[in-house]
């Protein structure tokens, strides 16, 4: 371990936090509430400290050998101690929101584990200096973040967390991938010595870079919410509580977007190629979220597409600081400030859709519609956020479109002076100010939703709710919309600055030229994006997307069709039904069942046969000597009954009866043989024979004594 | 120490176990017994590593050069380390688990005999006397799948047998070829091939050896002679995890290394045909074992394809043929036991608490049963290969290692592939328990999971300390790996 331990500091703080957390909330779950409060405030301070650190002494690192192996090492330098900071800001607000928001949840203690968890992990992911931090990182704060996503455990909220999980599993794995061709191409993974060392080895290695490459994108992409693996986000993000909502969308998609600028800048930078394949990803991202949000209608899930959407800006801004080559100046402000600009207004607009699900339980706007009526806090600060993200002059977002939007017209003229295509890029020029647009279009329905119209039924007890939220999260919301709102009305004075100290990570100049925010050429780009909203707004939102229900009131329509789901349409078939049946279908017929008994059953068929020829090799000799040489004799056994006589006489009468039995009696033949009738009778005789001369020999003797007694009677009387 | 003393971790376990049933303790005394008899045993062995004896030691002659002699060098010491300190824990365990079985006077009898013939396997010298502990192992082993005595437990044992001694058939035609081509049979890392010897007969050596990996290899479960082990799981549980996830298997992974780097040597092997075929086997049960184990829905089973997957990572990693290769599959052989036997447990203390034997009805039980859950869900994080846990340090070495061999042997970078499809079913298989158990649909049967507890010390004792393990060799595994890096090496 060597470095600056403030690096350290924050990062393990979070970790012993959550356990502390953890085991005080098991008896006491008040003081536990305010210990998470006052865990994020010190996490907090510890991040300042280290600022306050690095603006002394310039760059921190942190460097711990042999930790999981390969070592971690942590960095603080601009952009870093900007989403440092960002981070643990984000934490302490929605830390300080949850006391309220959590008060009659249950599993909380399971919550605030894995909430600090995440934030250490997040921090981790921020801080670190080469890929592989970012990845042990970036895999632990995946699994950690899923626990808020299944939080409610509700059917949806299952199915959500199920995608979420195999997403950030399948991302964390293709991406480890990356990590490994990369390693293998260039021999570090630490993002400073990534350029040198990928300069020298670019030629040979071509293909493997660009493959290591794709895996990154598709790791960090997946966890940023791109296309085509946008699927867990607008599921994920509704169904998560209010403030995990606003850290999803806020800053766990940011961890994937500063995989995707490392990438951009450190491996490939200045690529055109690379540049338009993620310019053109972004596009898609862009252009999609804002459909899908035009078509919601649930508060936190068209916020979520929403988030998509602005994740699609942030990407087109990728992609132009790779195609602008080292002229990117506008390319690189415009993308750190639209990350800066999301996440803050994500904050606020997240906390506020969860004051509104605090008290009501529901999301549906046509449910929620009239909440904010009369409620002037609350919609103030949704309107800050709103504006601030439509990108109107004067709020946040209009900065940092407007430089995207400049950096896309700079580059449409270097392409006109070199004389190539520009149809291209005007369409994308166009997509930009349409998915702008959009944008305005959907926070205008979410705003005249709950702040404008009347809920037809419940309007009064709305009306009535004078205590929605209680101090601290009035705090809460207040702090991030205060800034956002400085942010906006001062660009030179805060974002500029930002732009500034940031701007080195992704390898950007100070323009050549100051940009003036509010010269009619960047404010024209805004007049279009509002046109284009209002039209938008009224041309179709109120037109298409609204209507009677049963009982003639107008209500908000979902007519989005549910198969058009990319996931249900593609990804659960391909992956579940067919990759598994597939591969476990074939392992099956190569599983013991198939392969290793057919074989044994073959082999023993094969050598049972062998074995019985041989046996009946020996066998055959044998019957050959019995029915030739050693043939046994053959005689008749006869059993003779009877004696001569009664034979003779029987055989001769037997031979009568059948004569007779084959002339007269053929009707009625006799059966019985008189051998076997004389034999009986001769053995009767014998028996009777016997009997009778026992029986006269008895008599003579009975007569002998009687005889004797008569002669002593004759003598002696 | 004297090199006499290795006899006694062998012989011990062996008499001591083969004895105990003749004194007719009751069963708390004969508990205690046995578990001093292992802890004395394990004691002398852990110690037989520390203080090495340099010399074998010669038990008798067979016959002209065989020897049954017995000798510790660096791998034989990681295996009787790690075999020496699950043993005592693994008792522990058996004692709370077959409480309420029958015969359990025998059952610990043969238990306890297994483990010298183990050490016998990790220790020995040269081939023969490996080849004659391995032969002891399938016999005395037979017994305890089929302890419980009931129809399939018995065909189950059967099945073993015949896929045991078959693999031993073959591993016996190598070691003929080994005594006729080489100059010794004893184990020197390097080979001990004699090329003179050998001439013409190259092609041939190398069918011998693709014969002996799979001889080995049939008690790694190697494809396609993996068909006995998830059988094998009726077992009890104490069974199923120290001798399927740790012993039996372990000794094949072992013997296979043995072979290929001590015996026939890396070399000789690199870069021709049978290289090819080997790492082919391995990749394929791989993938194999690991889509089997998501098809699976007995718990037993599951963990017993995730078995037959994650022992050919450590023979993936021995296939490379390189002491990179060597350092991967020691670092597999070691973390991977540490944690299936805690998942094996895990699942083991469920089905002994709640008698539930299949997935579908674990919903809801991780609250009722936190620690044992808690341990399954780090073991199978581990197996995943998140970091921060020692699958990831095992797993990260394989595809270092292929990533090594891929620069002049490109067959090599298809594992990095395998690796990763693989990581994504045990994502699958390990983690849809453990969401189901964490956090079940609503509306599920809670009535069955009424009145169902964590089990006793002796379970959740060694439980603890696997998960522990799990975690802090995942987290600081630097001196490990200096260690086992100077065995590849050949260098300790």
């Amino acid at each position: 371990m060597s470095g600056n331990f403030e690096l350290f500091h924050i990062v393990w703080f979070p970790f012993a936090a959550a356990f502390l957390c953890y085991l005080v909330g098991i008896r006491q779950k008040k003081v536990r509430d305010r210990l998470l409060q006052l865990s994020v405030i010190a996490e907090m301070g510890l991040v300042v400290w280290a600022v306050l650190s690095w603006l002394r002494l310039g760059e921190l690192t942190f460097i711990w050998e042999g930790f999981c192996m390969q070592g971690i090492y942590l960095k603080m330098d601009g952009f870093r101690v900007l989403y440092g900071c960002i981070a643990a800001f984000m934490w302490m607000m929605t830390g300080i929101f949850s006391r309220e928001y959590f008060a009659h949840y249950r599993n909380r203690n399971r919550y605030y584990f894995f909430y600090l968890l995440t934030l250490g992990a997040t921090l981790g992911v921020f801080l670190s200096g080469d890929f592989y931090t970012t990845f042990i990182f970036f895999e632990l704060m995946s699994l950690t973040s899923y626990v808020w996503v299944v939080h409610d455990e509700k059917p949806a909220a299952m199915k959500a967390g199920e995608i979420y999980l195999a997403i950030a599993i399948i991302g964390g794995l293709v991406m480890l991938m990356g990590l490994f061709l990369l390693y293998d191409a260039a021999g570090t993974l630490r993002m400073s010595e990534l350029y040198t060392a990928v300069s020298a080895v670019r030629d040979q290695k071509q293909a493997q870079l660009y493959a290591a490459g794709l895996c990154m994108l598709f790791g960090f992409g997946a966890k940023a919410g791109m296309f085509p693996l946008h699927i867990w986000l607008p599921k994920a993000h509704p169904v998560a509580p209010a403030p995990a909502s606003a850290l999803l969308s806020g800053i766990l998609t940011k961890t994937g977007v500063f995989g995707v600028l490392a990438v951009c800048t450190e491996i490939f930078r200045y690529d055109p190629q690379w540049g338009k394949l993620v310019l053109y990803l972004g596009v898609i991202t862009m252009f999609g979220g804002a459909l899908l949000a035009v078509f919601s209608i649930d508060l936190k899930r068209t916020m979520a597409c929403s988030s998509m959407s602005q994740i699609g800006f942030i990407l087109v801004g990728a992609g132009m600081l790779e195609l602008l080559g080292t002229e990117n100046a506008l390319a690189v402000r415009g993308t750190i400030l639209h990350m800066v600009n999301h996440s803050i207004i994500k904050l606020v607009l997240f906390m506020a859709a969860g004051v509104v699900y605090m008290n009501l339980h529901q999301l549906d706007l046509n449910d929620i519609r009239g909440f904010g009526r009369r409620k002037p806090f609350l919609k103030g600060v949704f309107l800050m956020g709103a504006l601030s993200i439509g990108g109107i002059p004067g709020w946040s977002g209009y900065v940092s479109k407007t430089l995207l939007h400049e950096s896309i017209v700079e580059y449409t003229g270097e392409l006109a002076v070199h004389g190539e295509p520009l149809l291209w890029i005007h369409v994308i020029e166009w997509l930009f100010l349409f998915t702008g647009g959009m944008t305005i279009a959907y926070m205008t329905k979410l705003f005249i939703a709950v702040f404008v119209e009347e809920h037809p039924v419940r309007q009064k007890e709305f009306d009535g709710k004078k205590h929605y939220m209680n101090g601290e999260s009035i705090f809460a919301l207040l702090i991030p919309t205060v800034l956002l709102v400085l942010m906006g009305f001062f660009p030179y004075l805060t974002m500029n600055r930002i732009a500034d100290q940031a701007q080195g990570f992704l390898h950007g100049a100070a323009p050549v030229h100051a940009v003036h925010y509010f010269s009619f050429g960047n404010l024209k780009g805004a007049v279009i994006s509002l046109a284009i909203g209002a039209l938008v707004y009224f041309g179709f939102i109120r037109k298409f997307l609204m209507g009677k229900n049963d009982d003639q009131e107008q209500v908000y329509l979902n007519v989005w069709p549910d198969w058009m789901d990319i996931e249900d349409l593609i990804y659960r078939p391909v992956l579940q039904k067919a990759a598994v049946t597939i591969v476990a279908g074939l392992s099956r017929i190569l599983d013991q069942m198939y392969v290793t008994q057919m074989l044994l059953k073959v082999l023993l068929n094969v050598m049972a046969f062998f074995s019985r020829i041989c046996d009946h090799l020996v066998d055959g000799i044998l019957l050959f000597f019995r029915s030739t040489t050693h043939r046994s004799k053959t005689e008749q056994h006869i059993y003779l009954i009877g004696t001569r006589l009664s034979r003779t006489f029987g055989r001769i009468l037997d031979n009568c009866v059948r004569v007779l039995n084959r002339t007269i009696l053929r009707k009625r033949p006799v059966q019985r043989s008189f051998v076997v009738t004389f034999a009986e009778w001769e053995e009767m005789a014998r028996k009777t024979n016997r009997l009778i001369s026992a029986s006269l020999s008895f008599g003579l003797m009975l007569a002998a004594i009687g005889l004797a007694l008569t002669l002593v009677y004759l003598l002696w009387w | 120490m004297s090199s006499g003393y290795l006899i006694l971790p062998v012989v011990l376990p062996i008499v001591g176990g083969a004895f105990m049933p003749l004194l007719h303790l009751p069963d708390k005394k004969r508990n205690l017994f046995l578990e001093i008899l292992v802890l004395i045993t394990s004691g002398i062995a852990v110690a037989c590593v520390f203080q090495r004896p340099e010399e074998g030691f010669t038990l008798f002659h067979l016959t002209g050069n065989l020897d049954f002699a017995l000798r510790l060098d660096g791998l034989g010491s990681v295996f009787a380390c790690l075999v020496a300190v699950l043993w005592p824990l693994a008792t522990l365990y058996a004692f709370e688990y077959m409480r309420h079985e029958e015969r359990t006077t025998s059952f610990f009898s043969f238990y306890t005999m297994t483990y010298g013939v183990t050490m016998g396997i990790a220790m020995a010298k040269n081939l023969v006397t490996m080849y004659l502990f391995y032969e002891l192992l399938t016999l005395i082993s037979v017994y305890l799948v089929m302890h419980p005595m009931t129809k399939k437990a018995i065909r189950a044992s059967r099945t073993y047998l015949y896929y045991s001694i078959g693999g031993a058939a073959f591993a016996f035609i190598s070691l003929v070829f080994i005594i006729i081509y080489g100059d010794t049979t004893d184990f020197i890392l390097g080979g001990v091939m004699n090329l003179d010897k050998i001439g013409g007969h190259v092609q041939m050596m190398q069918l011998i050896y693709l014969m002996a990996f799979w001889g080995f290899g049939v008690k790694a479960a190697v494809f396609p002679f993996q068909g006995w082990l998830p059988k094998a799981s009726v077992a009890p549980t104490p069974v199923t995890a120290l001798l399927h996830a740790v012993a039996v298997v372990k000794s094949g992974a072992f013997s296979v290394m043995r072979l290929t780097y001590y015996c026939f040597g890396a070399d000789f092997i690199r870069g021709t045909w049978v290289h090819y075929v080997v790492m082919s086997i391995a990749m394929l049960s791989i993938i194999f074992g690991s889509t089997m184990a998501v098809k699976e829905t007995h718990f037993k089973r599951r963990l017993a394809y995730s078995t037959v997957s994650n022992l050919s990572y450590i023979l993936l990693g021995v296939t490379m043929m390189s002491p990179l290769g060597l350092l991967a599959g020691m670092s597999h052989l070691v973390f991977h036991a540490v944690m299936k036997i805690c998942a094996f447990f895990s699942a083991g203390a469920v089905l002994h608490q709640s008698k539930k034997q299949y997935i579908d009805e674990l919903d809801g039980l991780a609250h009722k049963m936190p620690l044992v859950f808690t341990t399954y869900t780090i073991a199978s994080l581990s197996l995943i290969g998140i970091p921060g846990f020692a699958g990831f340090i095992s797993k990260w070495n394989i595809a270092a290692a292929a990533m090594h061999r891929g620069e002049n042997f490109p067959f090599a970078y298809l594992a990095v592939g395998v690796l990763l499809y693989s990581a994504l079913m045990t994502a699958i298989y390990t983690m849809t328990v453990a969401v189901r158990a964490w956090f079940p649909d609503k509306g599920y049967d809670a009535q069955s999971n009424e009145g169902i507890t964590d089990p006793g010390w002796e379970m959740k004792l060694p439980l603890v300390l696997f998960a522990a393990a799990i975690i802090i060799f995942g987290l600081g595994s630097g001196p490990l790996m200096d260690l086992l890096n100077a065995i590849a090496y050949g260098t300790f």
